[in-house]
């Protein structure tokens, strides 16, 4: 594959160069340097901490269904009372993942508001804030698509699944179309099998749609967020717009009293 | 090893928003997973054909920015940076970094940052003590759009202008030969490939030729070079051919008007950087993609327009009938097929209709969109009659003669007054000698339909100096009729000519000929005299060693001074014959015919050939 080529090596040696010639002494310049190569242990909000702990566990869950992935979807090697559990495991482990992430995109308003009063307090204004909240949505919605797209996964080895226990109950029913006068019971559990079969892959779809509102509601969020990164500065360019303008129309204003009142002068003494 | 450049380009810029990390790095906590993209607008075209902004969201972007946009500190995040190398740029950096906007800064440079720039960044972060912000510093050598999976712009506004300038000075020219052989680098680091260069004598060709040789025989002895070709020594039937023009070539390209879906979409509704508004039928105005995403305009894009008219048609009635078919399926009507016992089978069908819902939705959105697209033009192709341009100007070019009572009809008819200078400037191309007569007689049609002859006058002129403004001709006449013409006179000629128009085709460009003679290297009167040049080669040239000429597989054509899909798609039909080739086309910017002409039209203001001071076309 093409590679890049890295310049930083040349970057150092210009800083090097530049801060000789800038009279750094020798211990200042070696202090710089050094800054390049060992990086200051990074300092990281909470937020962050948590989103990271979050995306753990989306990991950890897409691991755990790429283990079982096979034991799942081959109908012999598990019964189907092991696929129920798996299913029941890989439901709650989904569960817990999408409550992280609400807890983080509540966690962004509180951050928000409370930055707010701050600011309200020391009497600065509050564009500052607007792109980390922008880029704490985006992390929420990148960590709800990521959940997303792993439901959809397990979603589809779940039709698989259902696909095959449909295809099994299929030639049953043929067969007990043949008996169905002389075995009345037979005929009920039959039904009821088939019922149990329509309402699972009733729900078959039901697991990424949760998922899928709570990751389009993120997005709505998003896109509103940065929105406000741009209304910011198109505010700020509105409001100097309009005190340019306020001050012009003040400027005419005077002038044109002025002109009518020396008008008015200058008939009556005319008169 | 096919090349696609779309590809190759888009997995650099992967690897760039990865922290130009290796891909395979196993997921630890500690890796920076979120980050920030920062780019100028140059290379956010670079980026709006390759990558969606939904995309970005899979690579960890979070948030993306144009540079010189007032943005605001966000503090533990790192930025990745993806900028020209230019002064201004150089500032905001240092500005961004004193103010510690985000937590760690990734330098990335579309091309090499030139040591002054370098110095500049180092002092400027010295001074305000920010160095440590500063991560890393790249080169990435992306500096040029990719439209398509095999053609590619450099982006660089009014070459051919500057290069055809009579004023222009040795500095200017050399300014740009360095911009365009700098942009062609890129390319080829990008597709990590060192071709053997083909050019005709003479001209800006040769210049950007020989200067990219030396770029890279000067980047190939150095350490660290891109080129590293592991294994084979270079052997001819492994490296491309790189071929580079110049427009004078073959202007007629750049101006004719073409019947085409691909270049009638470029040059009528003016396609940019893959993205195409046009008024909705509500008369809202609709945004559409138009690249990979969309399979029609991938299959149909080369199609005559009743074609495509004709395939919009039959993909409608299939998607009727698979939708029919589905509601069948799962009694949304009253269909024979539904069985309400059936309650298995039912299920069954509803969940495979569930399945297939988006996709059969995807096939309505685009085939409404093609209906769209296609209505619209209808409505300009009825309104300027460009079918009946198209047609004239492929049957000048093919035949070299138009009856002069024809030429004056069309001018005097339908068509803006760009479409009539363009077929009055084709009219001048395509033939040999042109009566005064006939000369000034299209003059006076052109004034009287108030069109600025500036461009017209311009063409004439250069074609007096005797540019070799290519062979149109010669190309499409075979012997055969040559001799008819002269024994038998100018009818049987015609007839002769017209029954070659029916067996072959297309005429076939002159350079797509001149391509296909390189690319098979067999000897051609043609291509006698076009240079070769080898940068792998040792200096003292042995003679043109005979490998250097055997058939090559693979193309890189370049055009400097402007291209358009009509040149792309016929080179694409070139590629698809039999034995599979394959042609990347690129170009320092693609223009539509009324682009070039205006180009022209400010060439001829500057050799001071305007007739009215009037009606510049703006």
């Amino acid at each position: 594959m093409a590679r890049s080529r890295d310049r930083t090596e040349d970057f150092k040696d210009t800083v090097r160069s530049i801060a000789l010639s800038l009279g750094y002494n020798e211990s200042k310049t070696a202090a710089i340097l050094a800054s390049f190569i060992m990086h200051k242990p990074r300092q990281r909000s909470t937020f962050t901490k948590a989103a990271l702990r979050t995306l753990e566990s989306i990991k950890t869950l897409e691991q755990f269904i790429l283990k079982h992935r096979k034991d799942y979807v081959d109908p012999h090697r598990t019964t189907e009372q092991e696929r129920d559990s798996i299913e029941h495991e890989v439901s709650v482990f989904i569960k817990t993942c999408k409550e992280q992430i609400d807890i983080l995109k509540n966690r962004i308003h509180d951050e928000d508001t409370s930055g707010k009063s701050k600011a309200w307090l020391t009497m600065r204004s509050d564009n500052s804030h607007v792109d980390i909240v922008a880029h704490k949505h985006g992390v929420v919605l990148i960590l709800s698509e990521k959940l997303h797209s792993i439901t959809s996964q397990f979603d589809q080895l779940r039709a698989i699944r259902f696909q095959d226990a449909v295809n099994k109950a299929m030639p049953r029913r043929k067969m007990h179309q043949v008996t169905n006068s002389n075995s009345p019971n037979l005929l009920d559990t039959v039904q009821e099998t088939e019922t149990k079969m329509v309402e699972m892959s009733a729900l078959n779809h039901l697991m990424a749609t949760h998922v899928l509102q709570q990751t389009q509601q993120i997005e709505l969020l998003y896109e509103q967020a940065v929105e406000a990164t741009k209304n910011v500065e198109m505010g700020n360019k509105e409001i100097s717009q309009a005190v340019q303008r306020n001050s012009s129309s003040r400027t005419f204003l005077l002038l044109f009293l002025f002109v009518l009142t020396f008008s008015i002068l200058f008939l009556d003494w005319y008169n | 090893m096919a090349l696609n450049l779309r590809q190759k380009q888009t997995s650099c810029i992967i690897r760039m928003l990865n922290l130009n990390q290796p891909l395979n790095s196993s997921g630890n906590v500690d890796e920076e997973v979120y980050k920030i993209l920062v780019y100028d607008k140059f290379c956010q075209n670079i980026l709006s054909p390759l990558i969606h902004v939904k995309e970005l969201r899979k690579y960890g972007v979070t948030l993306y920015f144009l540079i010189d946009k007032e943005r605001r500190p966000v503090p533990d995040v790192p930025a990745v940076y993806f900028v020209q190398s230019t002064k201004s740029n150089i500032q905001r950096i240092v500005a961004d970094a004193s103010a510690s906007l985000y937590e760690s800064f990734h330098l990335n440079f579309s091309s090499s940052i030139p040591r002054p720039l370098l110095e500049d960044l180092a002092s400027g972060t010295l001074k305000t003590e920010s160095i440590q912000r500063i991560s890393k510093v790249h080169d990435q050598y992306l500096e040029f759009i990719t439209l398509e999976d095999s053609m590619f712009s450099l982006a660089q506004k009014s070459c051919y202008v500057q290069l055809n300038d009579p004023s222009a000075g040795d500095r200017d020219i050399e300014e740009i030969v360095e911009k365009i052989v700098s942009g062609l680098f890129c390319v080829l680091a990008t597709l990590a490939v060192v071709p053997i260069i083909r050019c005709p004598r003479g001209g800006p060709a040769e210049m950007v030729a020989s200067a990219l040789d030396l770029r890279l025989r000067d980047h190939i002895i150095s350490k660290n070079n891109l080129f590293t070709e592991g294994g084979n020594l270079g052997s001819s039937f492994q490296r491309p051919i790189l071929c580079i023009f110049d427009r004078n070539f073959e202007l007629s390209v750049g101006i004719q008007h073409d019947f085409r879906y691909r270049p009638l979409v470029h040059d009528v509704l003016g396609l940019k950087l893959n993205k195409l508004t046009v008024q909705g039928e509500k008369g809202a105005p609709k945004s559409y993609e138009m690249d990979n995403s969309d399979p029609f305009w991938m299959a149909n894009g080369s199609l005559e327009f009743p074609e495509v008219a004709v395939e919009i048609e039959t993909q409608l009635n299939k998607y009727k009938k698979d939708v029919d078919e589905v509601n069948k399926r799962t009694g949304g009507q009253d269909g024979a097929d539904f069985d309400s016992q059936d309650l298995i089978g039912n299920t069954k069908h509803l969940m495979n209709a569930v399945n297939s819902l988006p996709e059969l939705t995807e096939r309505k959105k685009i085939i409404d969109k093609h209906t769209n697209i296609a209505t619209v033009l209808l409505g300009e192709i009825k309104e300027r009659s460009l079918d009946s341009y198209a047609k004239k100007e492929n049957d000048m070019l093919a035949k070299g003669s138009i009856d002069r009572n024809e030429i004056l009809s069309v001018l005097r008819g339908k068509g803006s007054k760009v479409d009539k200078l363009r077929f009055a400037i084709i009219y001048l191309l395509s033939l040999e000698t042109t009566p005064h007569s006939d000369l000034e007689a299209v003059e006076a049609a052109l004034r009287e339909s108030e069109v600025d002859t500036c461009a017209f006058q311009y063409v004439k002129k250069i074609k007096s100096l005797n540019v070799s403004l290519a062979s149109v001709n010669s190309a499409s006449r075979s012997n055969i009729v040559d001799w008819a013409e002269k024994l038998y006179g100018q009818s049987i000629g015609a007839v002769t000519a017209g029954m070659k128009n029916l067996l072959s085709s297309d005429r076939q460009l002159a350079l797509t000929r001149t391509v296909d003679a390189l690319m098979e290297g067999k000897p051609n009167p043609e291509i006698e005299s076009y240079l070769i040049f080898d940068p792998r080669a040792p200096k003292s040239n042995s003679g043109a060693s005979s490998h250097l000429k055997g058939p090559f597989k693979e193309a890189i054509v370049f055009m400097i001074g402007g291209g358009n899909y009509m040149e792309y798609g016929s080179l694409q039909e070139l590629a698809h014959q039999q034995p599979a080739k394959h042609v990347i086309y690129g170009t320092t910017e693609v223009l539509t015919g009324a682009e070039f002409v205006e180009q022209l039209t400010l060439l001829g203001q500057k050799m001071g050939l305007g007739g009215s001071a009037a009606s510049l076309s703006h």
